[in-house]
């Protein structure tokens, strides 16, 4: 097996799939480790993308998509409904299994190695102490693979940035922890996402439902330990939960996850290295959405990547110009995003049940995400002088 | 000394909060190294299932 490469891709998940397409197109040669055995599973996702931002990244094949969404409805802590007409709003609630598979294939076709059941355990560093490679776990035998540039798409589950110096561990306030039954054999009556909002369902975090083809349905939740009772984790409140609203529904698919509800790490680069997806914490903080995010920020990793393999004395530039986009795209916004959820998770049942009662007397045509957020600020003394300030940057 | 006690589902949750570096994913396993970990508790409490425990050494 080939040792020199000019790109290694750590982890096979969205970001790392979209790193090492885009790096490939470059010219470069590029192998990509996936610790796993089999791409694409198990589904550690809600799986809601919205369309527009999804079919811009590639040729989206129908089988990826599950079932098409397009409205919101909150459920709150009372149990009513309000729903939220978004006529801009239209989202998929993909088959990532299918996606991540079939990305992953179209990754090998244009050249990408990708090797699985590869546990890649450290960064080599070069008598200079520049990272130049990684120690691969392979069917129990170590062995070392070099390259000029080394992009840590590794998820949440990633130890390469701390390898690499950058501080990525996260505060317990800053992850939720989460828990997500696939059930089989639910009616779900509209075509819409379901959050359900308040400390009796997901305390520091929220519920959704996200409903699939054939009568199935994505059910999770994450909480946060700030929140949460004592001794209390997130599996336990989902099995409330779907005693409570799901009581006959079998379960297909069972998994724990953890999702980053942070900002964006500031430092994703440091010579011959780039972080992109979840392992640089690039998920929308305030709803837990980090598949687009993933993707964009793998493109634009594999390309400042396969730029820098060409003009290796212009690496500097290419990885500040790809800190620079990350932060334009999505970076900036994940700020004022953090800040808005610190807020509003802190939010007491009585008051989510009261806002929601204020929206529910809006015509439903009006009835958007900034009609919720105005009476937010109506209701919650104090609520608009925190949001200026998180606006403000205070 | 920590423990893996319950079913773990391989997601990664706690090595994201562990300040030791002391947790790691393999193919199919949970590793933790002991002579890193400093009894912190903070991957038990983060774990989604349950699955890890702390318990003084008898
Ligand atoms: C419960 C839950 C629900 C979610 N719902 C949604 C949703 O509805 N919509 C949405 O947009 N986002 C959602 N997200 C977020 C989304 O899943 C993530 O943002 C996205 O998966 C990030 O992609 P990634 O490629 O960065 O990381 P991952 O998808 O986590 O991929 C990382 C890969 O790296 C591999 N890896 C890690 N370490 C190593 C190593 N040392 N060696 C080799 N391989 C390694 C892992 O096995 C993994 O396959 C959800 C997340 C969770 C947890
Ligand atoms: S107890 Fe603390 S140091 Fe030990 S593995 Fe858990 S988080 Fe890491
Ligand atoms: S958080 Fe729990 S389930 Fe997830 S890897 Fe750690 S011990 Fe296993």
């Amino acid at each position: 097996m080939k040792r020199d490469w000019d790109i290694i891709v750590v982890g096979g998940g969205p970001a790392g799939i979209f790193a090492a397409l885009e790096a490939v197109k470059s010219g470069a040669s590029v192998l990509l480790f996936e610790r796993k055995r089999e791409m694409g599973v198990p589904v550690r996702c809600g799986e809601a993308v919205g369309k527009v931002d999804f079919c811009s990244y590639m040729d989206v094949d129908p089988r990826w998509i599950s079932s098409e969404v397009n409205t919101f409805i909150m459920v709150l802590p009372n149990g009513k409904e309000v729903k939220l007409k978004s006529n801009i709003y239209e989202g998929y609630i993909i088959n990532r299994d299918l996606f991540e598979y079939d990305m992953a294939a179209r990754a090998a076709e244009q050249g990408t190695c990708i090797r699985m059941r590869c546990n890649v355990r450290e960064l080599l560093k070069n008598a200079a102490g520049e990272i130049c490679g990684v120690k691969v776990e392979e069917r129990g035998e170590l062995q070392e693979y070099y390259a000029k540039v080394l992009i840590a798409a590794d998820g949440v589950e990633s130890r390469l940035a701390r390898q690499a110096e950058i501080d990525s561990v996260l505060k317990m306030k800053d992850i939720e922890p989460c828990v997500q039954a696939t059930v089989s054999g639910v009616d779900i009556p509209e075509k819409a996402l379901y959050l359900y909002v308040g400390t009796c369902y997901a305390p520091g975090g929220y519920a959704w439902v996200f409903p699939k083809a054939n009568r199935c349905a994505n059910v999770g939740l994450g909480i946060n330990g700030k929140y949460s009772e004592k001794n209390r984790n997130a599996e336990s409140y989902l099995r409330d939960f779907l005693k409570r609203f799901f009581p006959d529904a079998a379960v297909q698919r069972y998994i724990a996850a953890g999702v980053p509800v942070t900002t964006n790490l500031k430092v994703l680069s440091s010579p011959n290295f780039l972080i992109a997806g979840d392992a640089g914490h690039m998920v929308n903080p305030l709803n837990g959405g980090g598949i687009t995010h993933a993707i964009k920020s793998g493109i634009l990793a594999g390309k400042a990547a396969g730029e820098a393999c060409k003009k290796p004395e212009k690496m500097q530039a290419f990885f500040d110009h790809y800190e620079k986009s990350i932060y334009r795209n999505f970076g900036k916004n994940h700020e004022s995003q953090y800040r808005i959820k610190e807020l509003v998770y802190q939010m007491s049942d009585e008051e989510y049940n009261r806002i929601g009662e204020e929206v529910l007397k809006i015509d439903i045509r009006k009835r958007s995400f900034l009609a919720v957020f105005r009476q937010v600020v109506k209701q919650h003394p104090g609520f608009l002088a925190d949001v200026m300030r998180a606006f403000a940057g205070i | 000394m920590l423990l893996l006690s319950g079913h773990c589902d391989q997601c990664g949750t706690c090595i994201a909060v562990c300040p030791a570096d002391a947790l790691m994913l393999t193919e199919s396993l949970l590793s933790i190294d002991h002579q890193a970990c400093t009894l912190c508790g903070l991957c038990v409490n983060i774990c989604p299932i349950g699955a890890l425990e702390l318990k003084n050494e008898a």
